[in-house]
């Protein structure tokens, strides 16, 4: 059980425990809790002060409404349910002769004396009657356009309320619908995913088959190289050799005929026209 | 005659007992209490008025000048709303009584005075000497700056008085005027009735004017003294 009650919940054990201790005469309050209801002259008006009014919940609506207009009027001072109540017995003209007969009456004895006051009194019931009757409606239209102005500025407020809500439901409206489409940029980015994927292996693949290709040119190249290298060698010890073994001799003969075919070939040669 | 020209301005009593209290009272029930968000127009009106009226009033004041918000709205309105009412025949105006009248200048004007000499003294007394006066004339001028102070609350409470006293005096006189004129000659009087409209137009004027004047000047010297 909770200790004390939350915030606005009213207590009733404590209450009514407050209550009971009241009942008692000077019971629970001893001079611990209330010392001022030890004074005998005091105390009973203590007792009522800290008495616990309201005690019920207040109850503030529905108000009654205000009437839109107000109660109908004769003469802007009698109200017409007195002629209602007069007609019965006097019918329509009843209550006017009623009003005549006693203003009459009134001032032909004397009842009302006609004084210098009489004639302030017209002048001043006059000027308000005519200043009523001439800005009335419109003193009354500027009272109405004054209620209206409020209410238009609270009205305001809930309108923007209302829109703004609107335009928040409307934003999430259009990014749920949006979250439905998601899918297709998940796709895009997947393909993305899926070509640099692809793009990454092929690039990879290529750069394995160039350097497997270097390194097997490198061979070739060494390869070809020796054979070469050998060919050379090959050719330089062949020549050398044959070189070496052509003598002198068979130099001498050889250079004689390559000599005699010379002359030969020149004997041959002016009869061709030169190219 | 005689009798019958001041007799509006006695204390009223009914049957021995002072009823004046009530007429003071009576002002207060024609201005209902606004109880909900949109009232009748009567509330609204005067719900607009009140407004308009505390906004140019207090807008010279600082902080501690608009703690006196209520006091002044409620003093414009009262005597507004009874010299309007003492325009009515047969009605007691109380602002005609001198004794009302101090009774409302003497306690408000003390009370702007002490707060000036309580927040403020150094301020408060140099209202008594304007700047720039000759050297020889500072005593002079020291006491006719007291008298001028002293004189305040009673200026306010007897202007007052004098002018809805004076203007209900003259259209008494000039009713009787019109009364005594109507047996001798028609057109005179009907001259004369013309000459009550127009003092009572301007008696309605006066109300209002005198009221807004007593309470600007309690605003004025509330404004020197915070």
């Amino acid at each position: 059980s909770d200790g004390a009650p939350g915030p606005g919940h009213w207590d009733a054990d404590a209450a009514a425990g407050g209550l009971v201790d009241l009942a008692v005469p000077g019971g629970a309050f001893s001079g611990r809790r209330a010392p001022c209801l030890k004074n005998p002259v005091l105390g009973p008006g203590v007792l009522q002060a800290i008495r616990i009014f309201h005690t019920r919940q207040p109850s503030l609506a529905p108000i009654p409404c205000v009437p839109e207009y107000g109660g109908k009027v004769c003469l802007g001072l009698i109200p017409k349910e007195f002629f209602q109540f007069l007609y019965p017995k006097t019918g329509v003209r009843g209550p006017y002769v009623l009003g005549t007969g006693l203003i009459l009456y009134s001032l032909s004895k004397e009842i009302y004396v006609i004084t210098a006051e009489t004639f302030s009194a017209i002048s001043t019931i006059g000027l308000l009657i005519y200043v009523v009757k001439k800005y009335g409606a419109s003193i009354g239209e500027f009272a109405d356009k004054l209620s209206e102005q409020k209410i238009a500025q609270l009205e305001e407020v809930k309108q923007a309320s209302i829109q703004q809500i609107q335009d928040a439901i409307d934003t999430e409206k259009s990014q749920q619908a949006l979250v439905q489409k998601r899918h297709y940029l998940f796709d895009v980015q997947r393909n993305n995913i899926a070509m640099a994927l692809e793009l990454t292996y092929r690039e990879r693949l290529h750069r394995v088959y160039r350097e497997v290709k270097n390194r097997l040119d490198y061979h070739i190249s060494v390869q070809n190289m020796m054979r070469r290298k050998e060919q050379e060698h090959m050719i330089n010890w062949v020549e050398k050799h044959v070189v070496q073994s052509i003598s002198a001799q068979q130099e001498k003969e050889t250079i004689a005929k390559c000599i005699a075919g010379l002359k030969l070939l020149a004997k041959k040669a002016p009869s061709q026209p030169v190219l | 005659m005689n009798e019958n020209l001041f007799a509006s301005f006695a204390a009223p009593s009914m049957m021995g007992l002072p009823i004046v209290v009530l007429i003071v009272m009576f002002p207060s029930i024609l201005f209902p209490t606004p109880s909900r968000l949109i009232n009748n127009r009567l509330i609204s009106i005067q719900q607009w008025l009140i407004q308009l009226t505390s906004k140019q009033m207090l807008a010279i004041h600082n902080q501690k000048g608009r703690t006196w918000a209520l006091m002044l709205m409620s003093l414009i309105l009262f005597i507004g709303s009874t010299n309007l009412l003492g325009l009515l025949p047969h009605s007691f105006t109380p602002t005609t009584q001198l004794s009302m009248n101090l009774g409302m200048a003497i306690p408000l004007w003390a009370g702007t005075v002490v707060t000036g000499f309580r927040y403020k003294t150094k301020a408060s007394l140099a209202h008594f000497l304007p700047q720039g006066t000759p050297l020889p004339l500072i005593p002079i001028l020291v006491v006719i700056e007291t008298i001028s102070l002293f004189i305040q609350p009673m200026a306010l409470a007897v202007r007052l008085t004098a002018n809805i006293t004076a203007g209900h005096l003259l259209i008494h006189l000039i009713g009787g005027a019109t009364l005594a004129l109507i047996n001798i000659s028609a057109t005179t009087a009907f001259i004369t009735f013309i000459i009550l409209i127009l003092l009572t137009i301007l008696e309605f004027a006066v109300a209002l004017i005198q009221a807004y004047v007593f309470t600007l000047l309690v605003s004025l010297y509330l404004h020197d003294n915070t």
